[in-house]
């Protein structure tokens, strides 16, 4: 038992090409809008379900780390990260759900409007 | 029960869960129930004290009933809360299963279809 999800995959392809494919509509959620850039503004909407959030890191096209929450659920965050080994790339996906460091930090759960404290959680 | 307090008991309930030690002593218990602590630091390499300790962690993420029985205090597992930790666990961890075979469609995993990119080596993640 942990609190993390991970998983992996290979893929016969490049980081490129990976990269591609997890940032555009209909792999994160049917629709993504994502502003590429530490604290921008994240959402993902999938058959009417909404979840909002914010980057926290991006590297294409190896490292994105976001937060995402629906309503007022608390926040996960989710690690990809996308590494090359020879002709194959490798996908590795982290979701955590760290409750337990934002009580300490005393912030509110990033839900709607996270961006606007989102960095602050990362200075923290 | 809202899901935000859900939530938060997932959330003691995984770092309740964090510990090894704490593992082995819930395992304990649930073989040895309405157990005491002098019982369960007899079953494990721990001190009575440190058997207190977590039993303490273990109850505040609701995972155990005490019931008073004389001067002895006797430890329960109830899986309740593990319930709610496991569901997210599960529901999260299908979301991803599902999302990493619509990638391995698309970009030709070891099932997947493209073949254009020549013959891709086959690597295991272990």
């Amino acid at each position: 038992m942990t609190e993390r999800i991970e998983r992996e995959l290979w893929l016969p392809t490049t980081p490129e090409d990976v990269w591609d494919a997890v940032t555009r509509d209909g792999w994160l959620a049917d629709h993504v809008c994502l502003d590429l850039q530490p604290g921008g503004d994240a959402s993902f909407e999938s058959d009417g379900r909404v979840r909002n959030g914010w980057i926290e890191d991006v590297s294409a096209p190896e490292r994105l780390t976001f937060w995402w929450a629906e309503d007022d659920e608390p926040a996960s965050r989710v690690e990809l990260r996308i590494d090359a080994h020879g002709d194959s790339t490798r996908l590795r996906v982290v979701e955590t759900r760290p409750l337990e460091m934002l009580d300490l930090v005393g912030m509110p759960l990033p839900g709607a409007g996270g961006a606007s404290y989102g960095p602050a959680l990362v200075a923290a | 029960m809202t899901p935000a307090s859900s939530d938060d008991r997932a959330g003691k309930v995984f770092g309740a869960l964090s510990d090894p030690t704490r593992r082995a002593l819930l395992a304990a218990i649930a073989e040895h129930p309405a157990a005491t602590a002098t019982e369960l630091a007899s079953h494990l390499p721990i001190s009575r004290q440190a058997v207190l300790k977590h039993l303490g962690a273990l109850t505040d993420a609701g995972l155990l009933d005490r019931t008073r029985s004389g001067r002895e205090v006797r430890y329960r597992f109830t899986p309740g809360p593990l319930s709610d930790a496991v569901d997210w666990m599960t529901a999260v961890g299908a979301e991803w299963d599902e999302r990493l075979a619509v990638l391995r469609r698309r970009l030709g995993g070891p099932d997947g279809g493209r073949s254009a990119s020549g013959s891709p080596r086959r690597r295991s993640p272990h």
